[in-house]
Formats: structure tokens, C-alpha cells, sequence
């Protein structure tokens, strides 16, 4: 149908069977009704357009975390038929009353700050080389390239780590080869594998953002730190870093929030010294059985402390932002 | 021993046991006309053989959807957050577990009636003490398993293996794995106590300490352990990757390492382990009873079927005559000598309550040590 028979159509003058299917709705006069009423203002429009990010929000974000927090609060759940549900505070005073979970719960706060900044350290270089030394023509080839690992699952990239550095795996073989060892080291099941671990699955997340603060950088103002006659580290420290400390904070966040949220990677990669607090939570979802409301207390506790550490590192970063500019 | 190689054997081992349950006798064909709908079954991996779920659903009309499971906690947790109107009709719980699952009115007793196939499960299994509750049978038994000590025979001998004691050897640290949860049984019985204990029930202050002894000498000996492990996969991947070179397991994963020709070996050391039956079970209000009771009288229908069980999850069938269906090797790694089953008893239900109040928090503390 061309243009003119679709106006034509939108207004009603063309025969319905003449019309496609667009054209016929456009023409069709319920359709046509709602359509003027729900754009008759700025403000109707505003409210189409945000109904459903809201409900998106409200039902896949926010309905599972109420959920929980429910959970968290009623003496137990699944509740046996025939038993009434009481609500208690009783699941977060365990956390609080018994020690014995303080250790996994800040064993994995200081894991995700120390996995963040592992991750940083390593991805800086990269993200610095890709947006400042590569050619524009080859940068989305090599980040493409980067990418390619994370087509695939976290669990077969576990395993893939797992087959890496196990006692038979490659990183042992080549060292092996070369004669510097008689005996397989054990890498496996301790805190080095878990931590090579989610370095790997998390790095994609650390190198975008300080990818994408890196190359809006313009490097005319490296030129003139240079020409004051800044050396190579001063310009880096004084120029470089400041102004892409949004991209480091964008990049801190996502690891850290990640990384203390982690099961699966430490379950397969990690050791017994090395149980982390999803672990710990997962035991009153898996083992205990009846102990949900205990497991959502925990879980909530973890989701209030990890943010309580992120609003604190970007307040952080905000003071160094403001601190460089003043 | 390569990938290739397991790959390969299981390949043929499969082939073997597709075929032979193929050529069985026409079970189904006798006994069911096509009656469609589905049946929703919750289980362990191999414990459906593929061969017998083809033919059951080619001739029954019957779909068959299995949902895997790895654990018994989380099965009871995804049951009872479904009740009372389940979307399941058929779980695998463990014969240990029955009390869990009755006591919160999750499971239906089996009719006997209508359970034909009944007869072929052997007596030991099916008229034991702990399948009856309330005088109501309340599974089927499938598959029977038990805790053992499994070594690679290339590196440790027969002889160090005929003690607990070896696993938490200083010759050995690092090279071991366990199941926390399971070795508190087995740790109170190397002490000389009551792993099921039974024999507590009158004495909670006793079996507390008992908990807590068996509890310190985990995290004593925590610095001597690899991995504790959580599935039986997990452990053949350990051992396939030379991380470990002896461990406690269930017998089921060893032996079907041992029939894909690892050097493995397993023993009920002198100390005493704990053995436990896989059963099917009826869910209570399930959506499909009729295709439940229909599926269950065909798997229980014929010794093959429970060979080829055995033979694709290492476990040791509860069905009449089954054996005979086995290669030789299969047979060894499903049999133990006499003197060393002598040491085994089965887990018991009646102290479950008041054992998994005292030990799970314990193993949680292990966890946290």
C-alpha cells in the first residue's frame, strides 16, 4: 500500500479490503479513539509511554525482593497446611546474635572488594590500549574479540577455568613442560581459582565503562600536560585517572555488586576455606529445608550491607571528583 | 584415562543397556493401552533410563517430563512451595527422608492395588522396617545406595583404605574430599556413636554433645581437605582430574567410574558407613495419578529396566534378578565381600528432626571455620 493509501486509510476513506492490516487498524474507530485519547496531552503521553517500564520495574525488579523480604519477615515459609504464619523479626537477630556468620558474610565483602580491584588493575591497561592506541577501524574488532568469551554461559566459563587450573589442566601441563615443576601445583579449590574466577566473568563489566570514559578523553589535554612538561606517570595520575574516575566508579559498582552476589563460581571454583555468604544463604534454601525465612533474612542483610558499601565508594568518588575540580 | 575413552565406554555401556531394554519383554504392550496426557517426575540423573522412557511414552502415549534433582533438601523445599497442589507426580526421595516429606503432608502412601509391579522389587528393600510408616508403604524402591570410601588404586592401597582414618590422614591432606553433612554420620559412628542417633532420642543433651564432638574434629581436620563437595559429579571430576585421590562417595558415582575403567576402588572401611534406598514416591495431590501409578508399574516392570539403571547411575538395583543382566565388571562395582557390608546399617528417620536441628547448624559452622 502506498503512503497515500495509508493516509487515506488512517482517515477512513479507503475500503477496508483495500487497506493492510496497519492501515485497517489506523482506519478502525476504537483503535482511533484511544489513540487520540491517550495522546491528547504531554502528560497522557508521558503516562503511556511509562506504564510499562514501570510495571517492568515494579514486577521483575522490585516484586521478587518484596517477595523476599516478606518471606524474611514471617516465622516460616513454605508454610505446612494447616499452620498459621506469624510475622518475626526473629531470621535477621540469628544473623546478628550468632557469629558463627559474621566470617562468611564479611569473608565476602572483603573477596568483592579485593576481586574489584584485581579486576580493575587488570582491565585498566586494556581498556586504556583499546580506546587510546588501537585505530577507531580495529577497535570493534578487538572488542569484539574480548567479547567472544562472554557468548557463552557463566557455568561453562567456570568450567572452562576449571579445566585451566586444575591438576591435570593446562596451566599445569605447560609448566610441567618446562621443567619448573616435578608436581602439579593445586590451584584448584582455594581462593586463587575462585578469585581467577570472578575476575574472569566479571572483567566484561569493568572494561566498558572504563572503555567508554577512556575514549571520550580528548588527548589534546594529555598533549598539553605534556608540553608543561608532565611526565608519563604525573599525566596519567593527574590527568587521565581524574577524568575517568565515572568510568572506574560505573565499573567498581557492577564488579562489586556482582561479585557478592556470586554461588555458582565459588561452589565449583572455591575451597573449604573459602565459603562465601551465597553460600551460606543457599544452605537454608538447599540443605535445611524448612528454613527459608532465614535464608531471605540473610539474603536481605547481604543486598542492604552491599549497597550501604556502594553508596559509600560512590560518595567516595564523588568527593575525589569534586576534590580535582576545586 | 581420556575423555574420549569415558566418553566411548558410556557410549557403549548405554548402547548395551538401550538395546537390552528394548529387547525386553513387552511389558507395556501387555499391559497399558494408549492413554496420553504426561507424568511429571522429579529425579536424579540416569535413574530414567532413556531407552525405557522412549518406549514407555512411544506405546503409552504417556509424556514423560523429568526435572532433575541433585538434592533431597532442595526437592522437599520446591515440593512444599508448591503444596498443596504440586505440579509434580513422581519424586525420588530417599528412604531416610520419608518422615520430612509425611510429616508436612507432602507425599501420598502408595496403593498397593494398584501397584502391580510391586512384587518385583526384592523383599530386602521392599518389606524392610523403614519403608513402612504409619502402616503405609510410601515408595517404591529403585535404587540402593550407599556411603563409601573411594581411593585410587594406583596411589593409595586396598589396605590404607579399610579405615576412615586414612581419609583424614596427613598423607593424604589436600588430596580428599567430602560431603560435610553426610561425614557427621559417618565421624560420630568412626567415634563409636549412633550416626542415626536413635539411640539419643530420650537424650538431647547427649546427642548435642555428640554433634558438637563430631563437629570439632571436622574443623580440626578442615585444613587436611580439598573440597567439600556437594554431588557425585563433582566428585568424579575431582578424581578424572587427579585433584584428589580418595574421598568419601556415594557408591553409585564411584562404581561408574570404576566401570569406565578408572583405577578406582571402594570400601565400607571397619569403622562402619550408612546405607540408604532411592525410592519413587507419589506426590500428595499430584495433577496425574493414574499416568503416576501407570509409569511406576512399568519401570518396576522388568529386571532390565533395573539393570539398566545400575548400570547408567553406578547404584545397585532393588529389583528381583537383576543382576544377571550385568557384565562382570558391573557386578564388581556394585558388590562389596561380606565382611565389609557386615559393617554397614541403613539411615534411619525415627531422630531426624532433633540429628538435622543439631547438624545442620553444625555443618554450617564447619563451613564458616
Amino acid at each position: 500500500m502506498s503512503y497515500d493509501a495509508s493516509a487515506r486509510a488512517a482517515r477512513g476513506t479507503v475500503p477496508a479490503s483495500d487497506a493492510t492490516f496497519w492501515g485497517r487498524l489506523a482506519g478502525w474507530g476504537p483503535y482511533r479513539a484511544m489513540a487520540s485519547f491517550t495522546t491528547a496531552s504531554p502528560r497522557r503521553q508521558f503516562i503511556v509511554l511509562a506504564v510499562f517500564p514501570i510495571l517492568w520495574v515494579l514486577t521483575q525488579h522490585l516484586g521478587p525482593m518484596v517477595q523476599m523480604l516478606r518471606v524474611s519477615l514471617t516465622d516460616a515459609y513454605p508454610v505446612a497446611p494447616g499452620v498459621e504464619q506469624h510475622l518475626t523479626i526473629e531470621h535477621y537477630l540469628k544473623f546478628f546474635q550468632d557469629p558463627l556468620f559474621w566470617q562468611p558474610f564479611f569473608r565476602t565483602l572483603i573477596f568483592a572488594g579485593v576481586f574489584t580491584f584485581c579486576t580493575l588493575i587488570l582491565t585498566y591497561p586494556v581498556a586504556y590500549f583499546l580506546a587510546r592506541h588501537v585505530s577507531p577501524k580495529n577497535r570493534m574488532l578487538l572488542l569484539l574479540l574480548l567479547l567472544i568469551p562472554f557468548w557463552v554461559g557463566e557455568i561453562v566459563r567456570t568450567y572452562a577455568i576449571m579445566i585451566l587450573l586444575g591438576n591435570t589442566g593446562a596451566v599445569n601441563l605447560v609448566l610441567k613442560w618446562f621443567g619448573l615443576i616435578d608436581r602439579p601445583i593445586p590451584f584448584m579449590y582455594t581462593s586463587f581459582s575462585m578469585g581467577v574466577g570472578i575476575v574472569y566473568l566479571t572483567a566484561l563489566y569493568m572494561l566498558l565503562p572504563l572503555y567508554s570514559a577512556l575514549e571520550k578523553l580528548p588527548k589534546s589535554l594529555n598533549e598539553a600536560a605534556a608540553d608543561l612538561g608532565a611526565g608519563a606517570w604525573t599525566r596519567f595520575r593527574r590527568v587521565t585517572l581524574p577524568l575517568t574516575i565515572e568510568g572506574i566508579s560505573s565499573g567498581c559498582t557492577l564488579v562489586f555488586l556482582i561479585s557478592t552476589g556470586f554461588y555458582a563460581t565459588p561452589v565449583l571454583l572455591g575451597g573449604p576455606s573459602t565459603t562465601v555468604f551465597a553460600e551460606t544463604i543457599a544452605g537454608f534454601f538447599h540443605v535445611a529445608g524448612t528454613q527459608w525465612p532465614t535464608g531471605a533474612a540473610f539474603a536481605i542483610i547481604m543486598f542492604l550491607a552491599a549497597l550501604c558499601i556502594t553508596a559509600a565508594f560512590q560518595r567516595l568518588m564523588t568527593m575525589l571528583r569534586k576534590g580535582d575540580k576545586t | 584415562m581420556t575423555k574420549l575413552i569415558l566418553n566411548r565406554r558410556k557410549f557403549l555401556s548405554t548402547t548395551a543397556a538401550a538395546g537390552a531394554t528394548l529387547a525386553s519383554p513387552a511389558y507395556l504392550r501387555r499391559a497399558h493401552a494408549q492413554q496420553g496426557g504426561e507424568v511429571n517426575i522429579w529425579t536424579y540423573n540416569d535413574f530414567v533410563p532413556e531407552a525405557f522412557k522412549e518406549q514407555f511414552q512411544d506405546e503409552t502415549g504417556i509424556k514423560v517430563n523429568v526435572r532433575l534433582v541433585d538434592d533431597q533438601g532442595k526437592q522437599f523445599s520446591l515440593l512444599a512451595a508448591e503444596a498443596p497442589n504440586p505440579t509434580v507426580d513422581i519424586m525420588t526421595v530417599a528412604g531416610h527422608r520419608f518422615l520430612q516429606f509425611i510429616d508436612s503432608d507432602l507425599l501420598a502412601p502408595l496403593d498397593l492395588d494398584r501397584l502391580t509391579s510391586w512384587g518385583n522389587i526384592n523383599p530386602t528393600f521392599s518389606e524392610s522396617d523403614w519403608s513402612t510408616i504409619n502402616g503405609e508403604k510410601w515408595g517404591a524402591p529403585i535404587l540402593s545406595g550407599m556411603e563409601v570410601l573411594a581411593y585410587n588404586s594406583d596411589v593409595v592401597t586396598a589396605e590404607e583404605a579399610q579405615t576412615w582414618d586414612t581419609l583424614f590422614s596427613d598423607q593424604y591432606a589436600g588430596q580428599n574430599a567430602y560431603i560435610i553433612q553426610d561425614m557427621m554420620s559417618i565421624v560420630m559412628l568412626m567415634m563409636g556413636y549412633d550416626g542415626n542417633m536413635v539411640a539419643y532420642l530420650d537424650d538431647p543433651e547427649k546427642a548435642a554433645q555428640i554433634v558438637e564432638e563430631a563437629k570439632n574434629f571436622l574443623i580440626e581436620n578442615k585444613p587436611k581437605v580439598r573440597k567439600f563437595y556437594d554431588g557425585g559429579a563433582e566428585f568424579q571430576q575431582m578424581m578424572v582430574n587427579q585433584d584428589i585421590v580418595l574421598g568419601h562417595s556415594w557408591n553409585g558415582p564411584a562404581a561408574a567410574l570404576i566401570n569406565d575403567g578408572f583405577p578406582l576402588g571402594m570400601t565400607i572401611p571397619q569403622e562402619g558407613s550408612y546405607g540408604f534406598v532411592y525410592t519413587y514416591n507419589i506426590a500428595k495431590n499430584c495433577p496425574n495419578p493414574d499416568n503416576a501409578y501407570t509409569f511406576l508399574n512399568a519401570i518396576l516392570g522388568s529386571p532390565e529396566i533395573g539393570a539398566a539403571m545400575t548400570k547408567a547411575s553406578g547404584f545397585i538395583s532393588t529389583y528381583k534378578d537383576s543382576s544377571q543382566y550385568l557384565t562382570d565388571l558391573e557386578k564388581k562395582s556394585t558388590s562389596f565381600p561380606d565382611e565389609q557390608l557386615a559393617n554397614l546399617q541403613f539411615f534411619r528417620s525415627e531422630a531426624n528432626e532433633m540429628k538435622y536441628g543439631l547438624v545442620d547448624p553444625a555443618v554450617e559452622a564447619i563451613k564458616a571455620a
